[in-house]
C-alpha cells in the first residue's frame, strides 16, 4: 500500500517565548523540529508498510529549512520526502494548506501511483487546530477517522481502526483511500537508523515541488487563499504568588497553618470570617 | 560512493563523534580524497559539546586559516582576570594585553562551522545515530555498529569525547569510577547581559573584546575545584568545576545538597560578582566532565589496528589552574591523526604499527610536552590547588597588607604572617614555588 504522511516542521514551542507586547512569537534563535504528534503518524504508516508492504511518502509544506525535518523521518525509515515550497503558499491558514495537501496528494496518485492511505498527527504543537486531517480528507472526498489508536486490518479496499474515548472502544471500517489521524501518545516513534539516515544523505530522496509543479491558482492558496485572520491574542495576566512552603508535620499542621496563613491575609480572612459566621 | 556489491556501506574512514577533533579528522581526511563519513549521536554537529568558553586560536589555524574571517567568533581575549576569594574577601589579579591569542564562542556554533567545511570538502555527515559500539573483526578494527546496521572502513577515528563508551566496550580502557576517575564536573549557565552592558561591566575596550576569569579559593564551598566566567557577545557564561571524586563522596551534604548546580548559583551571588552580573536572564544552562590531569587519562596507545584516539577521548585537555585548554587540543590532535591517516591508507596498511606514526607526533607535539611539563605542577594542585592552600596564603597576605589599622607590614612580613597562618612551612612554600615555577 502506498501511505502519505503529512509532517509539519514547526518552532519548539517549549523554547517560544511570545511578545507580550505585539502578541507575535518571537522565532529568532528557536530552533524547530518536526511537530511530534507528526513523528506519531510516521510511525503507524511505518508499521503498515512492515505489515502490508508498500511505500511511505512523507510530505511537508514549510520554508526549504524543513529538509532538516524530512531527513530525520526518511532516517526513520520514510521512503520518499516531498517538500513543498513555494512563497506564494506562505502565509497560509489550515484551509489553504489542506488544499495544497490535497492537490499534492492527488499528484502523487497520479505520478507514482494511487495512494491508499493519508496519515496525519493529532494537531501540531504550535497552533492546535486539528484541522488538517478533516479538511484534507473533505478536498479528497475520502473517508475520515480522527483518534485513531489502533489499525486492526487492511484487506483488499477497506482498513479497521479503532479509537479509544473515555467511556468506550469505538472500531470502524473504512472504505478505501482513506484519511487518518492518529491519537497522541498511541505510536512512540522509533530511533533513526545509522542506515536509513545515510540512504537520505547520499542519495537524497527529496523532491521539491513549487507552485510550477503543482500549477494551483493563487486565489485558493497562501495568505491570499485563507479566509481566517488572527484578530487579536491576549494573555491570562501572572497572578502574584506569595511562594510560601512549609513542611507539615501531619495533616492537622497543614490545616492549621494553612487558616493561620489565609487570617492573616485581609481579603481571604473575611471571607472565612462570613463562611464560618463570625466567630 | 560509500555502498558496496552487498549493500554494506564502506568507507575509508569513518569519524565518530562530530566535536572540534571529530570534525577536523572528518575535515583534512575529505579534502585529502578519503571517502569520510561522520556519525554524531546528538542532532546537529557540536551539539553535544559543552566547555567554559575560550579557544586558543594559534592551533586552529593551522587547520583553518580562514578562522580570523569566517568562524564565529564572539570576542578576542584582551583581559585576564584571576581571583580568589575566601567568604566575601576577594583578591583580583588583572592582565591586559593588545595582542590577544584566545577567543571565545559558542562551541556547538563553532562546530557547525567546521562540520560544514567538512561537508563541503566532501564528508557525509549523519547526525541523530548512536555509534553503539566498534566492530572488531580478526582482532582489528573493521567499522562501527549503530542498532542493526554497520559501516565498514579502514581506520575508524575515536573523537568520543570523555565519556568513552566505545573504548570502554573494547577493552582499551576501563570504565570510569567516579570516585577516583581523574575527571571533573562542570556546571555553567548562561546570562545575557546585552552587548553594551557585558563590555562595560567587564571593563573591556569595545564590543570584539573579550574577558577570562578564573576564580580560586572559595569558588565551590571548599571542595576541590574552581569557577569561571567568560564574556561572549552579549552573554556570559559562569561556572564551576568540581573534582568528580569529592563530588561524589559529598553529594547530598551542604553544599552540594541541593546540587552542583547550588553551587553556580552560590557563586553568582558572590559580592564580587553579583553587581556584575545583576538583572542578567539567565539562557542556558548545562554540565560536561572535563578531564583532569590528562596524562592519566590517556589511554595505554592512541593508535590500534584500525583505531585511532583523538580529542577528549585520548585525555587531550591542559588544567594549569589558570588556564584551561581543550578545543585547540583536540583540534590538534585530529591535525597529526589525519597526517598519519593518509599516509597510511596511502600505503593499503592501517595496522597499529602504521598508525602509531599519530602517537609519535604527539609525542613531539605541544600537546604531550604541555601535558608531561604541567603533570609535576598538576599533581601539587591536587594538594594545594585552586581551592586549597595557596590561593587562601595570597589572600590572607592581601588581608595583612590592606586591612592594616596602625602597622603596615612589609609584603614579606605579610607572606610568613599568611603562611604561619596556614600552618605551612616556609619549605613548603619554597618546595611550591619551585615546582610551580618549573611547570610554568
Amino acid at each position: 500500500m502506498r501511505i502519505v504522511v503529512g509532517v509539519k516542521w514547526v518552532p519548539n514551542t517549549q523554547a517560544v517565548r511570545f511578545d507580550p507586547r505585539t502578541g507575535t512569537l518571537i522565532r529568532e534563535g528557536v530552533p524547530s523540529v518536526v511537530n511530534p504528534h507528526d513523528l506519531q503518524a510516521v510511525e503507524l504508516a511505518l508499521r503498515l508498510k512492515e505489515s502490508y508492504g508498500g511505500e511511505v511518502i512523507a510530505l511537508t509544506m514549510a520554508p526549504p529549512s524543513a529538509r532538516e525535518g524530512l531527513e530525520h523521518v526518511l532516517g526513520m525509515g520514510v521512503d520518499l520526502g516531498v517538500l513543498i515550497t513555494d512563497r506564494v503558499f506562505a502565509g497560509a491558514d489550515t484551509l489553504a494548506t489542506s488544499y495544497v495537501i490535497a492537490k499534492a496528494i492527488e499528484k502523487i496518485s497520479r505520478e507514482r501511483g494511487p495512494v491508499d492511505l493519508a496519515v496525519f498527527g493529532q494537531e501540531t504543537i504550535d497552533s492546535s487546530t486539528a484541522h488538517i486531517g478533516a479538511q484534507t480528507a473533505s478536498w479528497l472526498g475520502w473517508p475520515y477517522i480522527y483518534y485513531v489508536t489502533s489499525v486492526d486490518e487492511v484487506g483488499e479496499g477497506y482498513v479497521r481502526v479503532a479509537r479509544y474515548l473515555e467511556d468506550r472502544v469505538e472500531r470502524y471500517e473504512l472504505r478505501l483511500p482513506a484519511v487518518l489521524s492518529v491519537a497522541m501518545k498511541t505510536f512512540k516513534p522509533r530511533p533513526v537508523r545509522l542506515a536509513y539516515k545515510l540512504r537520505a544523505r547520499l542519495e537524497e530522496p527529496i523532491l521539491v515541488w513549487t507552485n510550477r509543479e503543482l500549477g494551483l491558482d493563487p486565489r485558493c492558496v497562501g495568505l491570499r487563499g485563507s479566509p481566517t485572520r488572527v484578530a487579536k491574542i491576549t494573555f491570562t495576566p501572572e497572578v502574584p504568588r506569595k511562594k510560601l512552603v512549609y513542611k507539615p508535620r501531619d495533616a492537622d499542621d497543614a490545616v492549621r497553618w494553612l487558616v493561620e496563613q489565609l487570617l492573616k491575609d485581609e481579603k481571604a480572612s473575611k471571607i472565612l470570617r462570613a463562611v464560618l459566621g463570625g466567630g | 560512493m560509500g555502498f558496496s556489491a552487498t549493500g554494506t556501506p564502506r568507507f575509508d574512514v569513518v569519524v565518530v563523534g562530530a566535536g572540534p577533533a571529530g570534525a577536523t579528522a572528518a575535515y583534512l581526511l575529505a579534502r585529502d580524497g578519503f571517502r569520510v563519513l561522520l556519525v554524531e549521536r546528538g542532532r546537529g554537529a557540536g551539539s553535544k559539546t559543552l566547555y567554559g568558553g575560550r579557544v586558543y586560536a594559534g592551533p586552529l589555524r593551522e587547520v583553518w586559516p580562514d578562522l580570523d574571517r569566517e568562524a564565529p567568533i564572539h570576542r578576542w581575549v584582551r583581559v585576564e582576570r584571576l581571583s580568589i576569594l575566601e567568604g566575601e574577601r576577594g583578591l583580583t589579579l588583572e592582565y591586559r594585553t593588545p595582542k590577544a591569542y584566545s577567543f571565545t564562542a559558542y562551541l556547538p556554533d563553532l562546530v557547525k562551522w567546521m562540520v560544514k567545511k567538512a561537508v563541503e570538502a566532501g564528508a557525509v555527515f549523519v547526525d541523530e545515530v548512536r555509534v553503539d559500539s566498534l566492530l572488531v573483526e580478526g582482532g582489528r578494527v573493521r567499522g562501527i555498529r549503530a542498532g542493526p546496521d554497520r559501516v565498514y572502513a579502514d581506520v575508524v577515528v575515536d573523537a568520543e569525547g570523555v565519556n568513552r563508551l566505545l573504548l570502554e566496550g573494547a577493552g582499551i580502557v576501563e570504565p570510569l569510577e567516579a570516585w577516583r576517575a581523574p575527571v571533573a564536573l562542570g556546571v555553567k549557565e548562561v546570562i545575557k547581559l546585552g552587548e553594551k552592558a557585558v563590555t562595560e561591566r567587564f571593563g573591556l575596550d569595545d564590543d570584539r573584546t573579550g574577558a577570562a576569569w578564573v576564580i580560586m579559593g572559595d569558588a565551590t564551598g571548599g571542595l576541590p575545584g574552581g569557577g569561571f566566567i567568560y564574556t561572549f557577545k552579549d552573554t556570559v557564561s559562569l561556572g564551576v568545576v568540581l573534582r568528580l571524586g569529592e563530588a561524589y563522596r559529598e553529594a547530598g551534604r551542604p553544599p552540594l545538597d541541593s546540587g552542583p548546580y547550588a553551587l553556580v548559583e552560590r557563586l553568582r551571588l558572590h559580592p564580587l560578582l553579583q553587581r556584575l552580573l545583576e538583572g542578567g536572564d539567565i539562557v542556558e544552562y548545562g554540565a560536561h566532565l572535563t578531564i583532569e590531569g590528562g596524562l592519566a587519562f590517556m589511554p595505554d596507545h592512541l593508535a590500534y589496528d584500525g583505531l585511532v584516539i583523538v580529542g577528549d577521548a585520548a585525555g587531550f585537555i591542559l588544567n594549569t589552574g589558570y588556564t584551561v585548554r581543550g578545543v585547540d587540543y583536540a583540534v590538534y590532535s585530529a591535525k597529526l591523526a589525519a597526517e598519519a591517516i593518509k599516509k597510511s591508507l596511502e600505503a593499503g596498511d592501517t595496522s597499529a604499527e602504521n598508525l602509531r606514526l599519530y602517537e609519535k607526533l604527539v609525542r613531539e607535539s605541544f600537546i604531550y610536552q604541555e601535558l608531561e611539563k604541567h603533570w609535576a605542577a598538576s599533581k601539587l594542585m591536587e594538594e594545594w590547588g585552586t581551592a586549597g592552600k595557596y590561593p587562601s596564603i595570597a589572600l590572607r597576605a592581601a588581608s595583612r597588607l590592606f586591612e592594616a589599622e596602625s602597622r603596615h607590614p612589609t609584603l614579606w612580613e605579610a607572606f610568613l604572617e599568611a603562611l604561619r597562618a596556614s600552618r605551612a612551612t616556609l619549605l613548603d612554600a619554597a618546595r611550591v614555588f619551585a615546582e610551580v615555577v618549573r611547570g610554568l
